[in-house]
């Protein structure tokens, strides 16, 4: 729900900036090493809209799998079951370089 | 005239005005010498007994406050300030975790001229705490054992970014089906680099351990002083 915020203060600020009457479908980047929910940000974003110039818009959420880089052998892989070490080299350090981000990639309006 | 449909790409972090609240936090944390921890746990886990319990190991060395964050009541404070502690309560009103704003709004209510440690007790719950920065050094997740071994890999995310766990009422193990093998090696394969410390906050075992552990994070963060 405290995402959805967020969101809302998003699309607030870039339809006043783009002179935008009517929101028709907001898109989402939800890494999986987040919490945000599908269904759960269904339902907040029905809440949010309801009487604002998002209502009926459509919520689209891609969901993000988690990529690492090992910081040993550079190897870049997914991150499967949540379990993450380099399956090359056995190495406990590793970069997530995709997968914790909470992003609203763009809005289709009219 | 007619309007037309367009897309408009934005690209913005859901979680921005978080984010930046929660630097100036880290900021002020960091030019007042003060280490602060966020302290994430299911309701009943036991954070506020392991803060009753830490507090007055920590009380001859050190000065301590405590920002105590719950949905409605004051009982958490209350508890603390028994044991003369600086604390300061924040509701919030239903939420189900603090954000760095409500932090930054209490933070003028603290002596700030001699603060080595300022605790962070989050709402009980253990999802989404763990997306949101308060501007802490780092996060300690309490987990009872009695919760279940299997915890670690329902909740990914906190033990992904935490840089210990605390495991409660190990006095209750005998009385469980907890299988502490499976526990610890879960929580070591979603974060290798975590520091597992097993207590009972009830008969007290296990407690030296983490306290050493914490007060060593308070040097160490105080020597990064530059």
């Amino acid at each position: 729900m405290s995402l959805m915020g967020g969101v809302f203060e998003v699309i607030e600020q870039t339809a006043s900036q783009h002179n935008v009457k009517k929101v028709l479908q907001v898109k989402l980047k939800v890494g999986e090493l987040t919490n945000a929910e599908p269904d759960a940000l269904q339902m907040a974003f029905e809440a949010y809209c309801k009487d604002t110039i998002c209502e009926g818009a459509e919520l689209l959420v891609e969901r993000v799998p988690v990529h690492a880089r090992c910081r040993n052998c550079h190897y870049e892989f997914t991150v499967k079951s949540m379990f993450f070490l380099c399956p090359n080299c056995q190495n406990a350090s590793i970069e997530i370089i995709q997968g914790e981000e909470l992003l609203l990639e763009s809005l289709e309006v009219e | 005239m007619e309007s037309i449909r367009r897309e408009i790409e934005v690209m913005a972090n859901l979680l921005s005005s978080n984010d930046m609240q929660a630097e100036l936090n880290r900021a002020h944390f960091r030019k007042n010498n003060c280490l602060a921890i966020n302290v994430i746990g299911s309701p009943g886990a036991g954070k506020t007994s392991l803060l009753e319990k830490t507090l007055p190991r920590l009380t001859e060395s050190l000065h301590l406050g405590v920002i105590e964050g719950d949905i409605f009541t004051s009982k958490d404070a209350d508890r603390i300030a028994t044991h003369d502690i600086p604390v300061i309560q924040i509701n919030t009103g239903g939420g189900c975790h603090l954000d760095s704003k409500m932090v930054s709004k209490v933070l003028s209510k603290f002596d700030w001229n001699a603060m080595d440690l300022m605790i962070i007790e989050n709402v009980g719950n253990l999802v989404c705490p763990a997306d949101f920065d308060l501007g802490e050094a780092f996060k300690v997740i309490v987990l009872s054992i009695v919760e279940g071994d299997d915890k670690p890999s329902k909740y990914p995310v906190i033990f992904r970014n935490a840089k210990a766990v605390v495991l409660n009422k190990m006095d209750l193990e005998m009385l469980t089906d907890v299988n502490m093998e499976t526990m610890k090696k879960d929580i070591l394969s979603i974060n290798p680099q975590i520091r597992i410390f097993e207590v009972s906050c009830r008969n007290g075992n296990g407690l030296e351990e983490w306290v050493s552990w914490l007060s060593q994070e308070v040097s160490d963060y105080k020597e990064l002083k530059g």
